[in-house]
């Protein structure tokens, strides 16, 4: 699968996630974009460093900012389970937007083309390092890492855009 | 039919016959661990910066339990109910009793990154008392026939809850549970009197 790109629509999928009442829940994506603004920016893995450090803070740090500019869902998806990222997401007390959605199997990131074999790592295949700016489902800012460096991912660069 | 009987075999902790169940790479009584997963390797539970500095190198089955005697848990995930609250603190309780009893190293192992195992482990402060190593694809379960669809709670392809006795490869005793839920059978208090 190629990449999603601008002007792509956002596909659907289904992910993992404890809801307010630490239930297992299943969402879907387009339950949550449709007819909204979101962004949907995802990571290697949970618990490395990039992502634990910088790529997840930024948004968190930045989402009453996003919310200004009126983004209504901030969607972060990786390849784990959603145990882990509920633990995860426990290491951010202060967050009070960003949702940790799992896509344990891989299978959305696989809709979304942005697989990365990351085995040599221990990681198996996971995620790259992107940011997407959706507006009803249609994707209108795609900025996709290379490897797993952390240049355009950002909310900075999420926010130039809105 | 023959997976059945082994299956049927191993929840009565008697052993299917020996020769048959490691030819087949199956963990049962008698076969030796290293020769059932020959070329895995598992990773040791570390930071990234760790694995960095180790060029993300890996350890083979062989280091782990030769000439060693080693108690081996594995379980289907870091950070899920039964694991974190009942499975881990057993051997972390009981790990004097265990050393007293001769043996080298309590080993848990699960199908996770070593990332996400590493920061799991630290959480429940037993990475002193217990080593974590990562099955990341599934390779070391799968060729013992450990391994169990948990697709249906979105996990996957993860571990059974299970326990073993390992002496210098050999498996000595295998407990597995009948559920992965269940913890009646693979605890700590349960292998210290098998050993």
């Amino acid at each position: 699968m190629a990449p999603v790109g601008v002007g792509d629509t956002l596909p659907d999928g289904q992910l993992g996630w404890f809801d307010a009442d630490d239930k297992l829940q299943q969402v879907s994506v387009h339950g949550l974009a449709a007819s909204k603004k979101v962004v949907l920016f995802g990571v290697p893995g949970a618990f490395t460093p990039t992502c634990s450090n910088q790529h997840v803070p930024g948004f968190i740090n930045q989402a009453e900012q996003l919310k200004a500019k009126g983004v209504d869902e901030i969607l972060l998806v990786s390849v784990n389970d959603a145990f882990v990222m509920k633990a995860w997401a426990k290491t951010y007390p202060e967050n009070n937007h960003v949702k940790f959605l799992a896509d344990g199997l891989g299978t959305y990131i696989k809709a979304l083309g942005l697989e990365l074999d990351l085995s040599e790592k221990g990681l198996g295949i996971r995620s790259r390092r992107f940011a997407l700016l959706a507006d009803n489902l249609k994707v209108t800012v795609a900025n996709i890492e290379e490897g797993g460096q952390f240049t355009i991912s950002g909310a900075e660069e999420i926010l130039k855009a809105l | 039919m023959a997976s059945a009987l082994v299956r049927r075999a191993r929840g009565s902790a008697a052993a299917a016959p020996a020769l048959w169940a490691a030819a087949r790479g199956v963990a049962s009584v008698g076969s030796d661990i290293v020769s059932s997963a020959p070329c895995v390797s598992l990773q040791k539970a570390r930071s990234w910066d760790e694995g960095v500095a180790t060029k993300f190198s890996t350890t083979p089955l062989k280091d782990i339990f030769h000439g060693k005697k080693v108690v081996i848990f594995g379980l289907p995930g870091a950070y899920t109910g039964v694991c974190s609250q009942a499975h881990v603190p057993s051997y972390k309780n009981n790990i004097d009793k265990l050393k007293e009893k001769g043996i080298d190293s309590v080993i848990c192992v699960s199908i996770n990154d070593p990332y996400v195992l590493n920061g799991w482990a630290e959480k429940l402060q037993a990475k002193d008392a217990i080593e974590f190593y990562g099955d990341f694809d599934g390779s070391f379960h799968k060729n013992l026939d450990l391994e169990i669809d948990l697709s249906a709670a979105l996990l996957g392809h993860r571990s059974h809850r299970w326990s073993a006795f390992v002496d210098n490869g050999k498996i000595k005793v295998l407990n597995v549970e009948k559920a992965p839920s269940e913890f009646k059978v693979s605890g700590a208090e349960v292998i210290l009197d098998q050993i």
